[in-house]
């Protein structure tokens, strides 16, 4: 399976990820934010947050802000620039453009998708419950900000890279422990100098 | 019998998945050691430092005049502070994580694990010297080239490592007894 057309497979995969991430990552992002919003807002009586997607930031909007209140902004390309590492994976495959191929990754962008947006829900939770001073003190109890905090600070430091990794594993990896063995002669015994 | 159904290929399916649970599982337990205080202090931070004196020995080197305090590096006109998530440790994660849940001799994994990881730092250091380079002769590069291209190119980087060594695992392992076994 590797060599140096994997590699160079990987490479060129890359490559094309960066480019359709550079080209569709403001519409994507406007794809992520109301589906973020939806589930943030199930857990939320009354329903007041608003999440838009104005172009490489997240603005967190609630209703009960007070008027002229500053928007947080969150950082979007940090939470989805995996996507990249996720068309290279599957580039990895030496016909990847083959019908069963291409299915497998669209169940994968479709499985990255809702990573992004239950991570969106868990970067915005965490806004709430740690840096709103009072407002997070009052509303967020000890467990409740730790859990937000610590799976946002997990997904930024491993599972955004792992996300595309595992995904990939599941759905577009070539057999590769699963191949089967190579037949192997029997082996030479070395001479032993006396 | 369809070939994705036969005994061969739901075992070989049931591996796959195990060491899925197994990467995961690790990849968690990883991440709160690294991400406790203790360590992230007595261990992370240090070799953040590390990174950052010898990326800036390198940009010396380099004639780039740079200056090194604990994490960050200061160019003229620009500086960089080494966060987690900058100095490769990520990476580290995933790759002790994968080669770990991968079935294969223990002296394999830790072979894999120390080449690895040693490949995986000096890459990370082209990364920081060559992002201080970018931001201050480059400076409208630098966000897309620290966010997208410089962190996948190095996760990339370590899961191809994995990747090799999983294939050459799988050259040197025998086929599992229950795979062996017949009715």
């Amino acid at each position: 399976m590797f060599g140096g057309r994997a590699v160079v497979r990987l490479l060129v995969g890359f490559l094309i990820g960066l480019a359709a991430w550079f080209l569709f990552r403001d519409a994507y992002e406007r794809a992520v934010a109301p589906a973020a919003e939806f589930v943030i807002r199930l857990g939320e009586r009354p329903a007041v947050t608003r999440l838009e997607a104005p172009g490489r930031e997240f603005l967190v909007n609630r209703t009960d802000f007070p008027p002229g209140a500053p928007q947080p902004g969150l950082p979007a390309p940090d939470l989805h620039f995996n996507f990249v590492l996720l068309i290279a994976l599957f580039a990895l495959d030496p016909h990847p453009w083959r019908g069963e191929r291409v299915v497998r990754l669209l169940l994968a962008l479709v499985c990255l998708y809702l990573v992004h947006v239950v991570f969106l829900v868990f970067q915005v939770q965490s806004v709430y419950a740690t840096s709103l001073g009072a407002w997070s003190a009052a509303h967020y109890g000890y467990v409740a900000r730790n859990f937000w905090a610590t799976g946002f600070h997990f997904y930024q430091i491993a599972g955004r890279f792992a996300a595309p990794f595992a995904i990939w594993w599941l759905f577009g990896r070539a057999d590769l422990a699963t191949a089967p063995e190579t037949p192997r002669g029997p082996r030479r015994r070395k001479k032993r100098r006396t | 019998m369809k070939p994705g159904s036969s005994p061969e290929a739901s075992g070989a399916r049931r591996r796959s998945l195990g060491f899925l649970a197994r990467f995961v599982i690790f990849l968690v337990a990883f991440y709160l050691v690294v991400a406790s205080h203790p360590v992230n202090d007595a261990v992370i931070v240090p070799f953040t430092g590390w990174i950052a004196r010898t990326s800036g020995k390198v940009l010396n080197v380099l004639g780039e005049s740079v200056t090194v305090t604990g994490t960050e590096i200061q160019a003229i006109g620009f500086g960089v502070n080494i966060e987690n998530g900058c100095n490769g440790v990520e990476t580290a994660l995933l790759l002790a994580a994968a080669v770990l849940a991968f079935p294969a001799r223990w002296r394999q994994r830790l072979i894999g694990f120390f080449l690895g990881f040693l490949a995986i730092q000096a890459v990370n250091i082209v990364r920081v010297v060559s992002l201080v380079w970018i931001g201050r002769h480059r400076p409208a590069l630098f966000d897309s080239s620290h966010t997208v291209i410089w962190q996948s190119a190095v996760v990339l980087f370590g899961v191809l490592i994995f990747l090799l060594w999983a294939s050459r695992q799988t050259r040197r392992e025998p086929a599992p007894p229950q795979e062996k076994a017949g009715p």
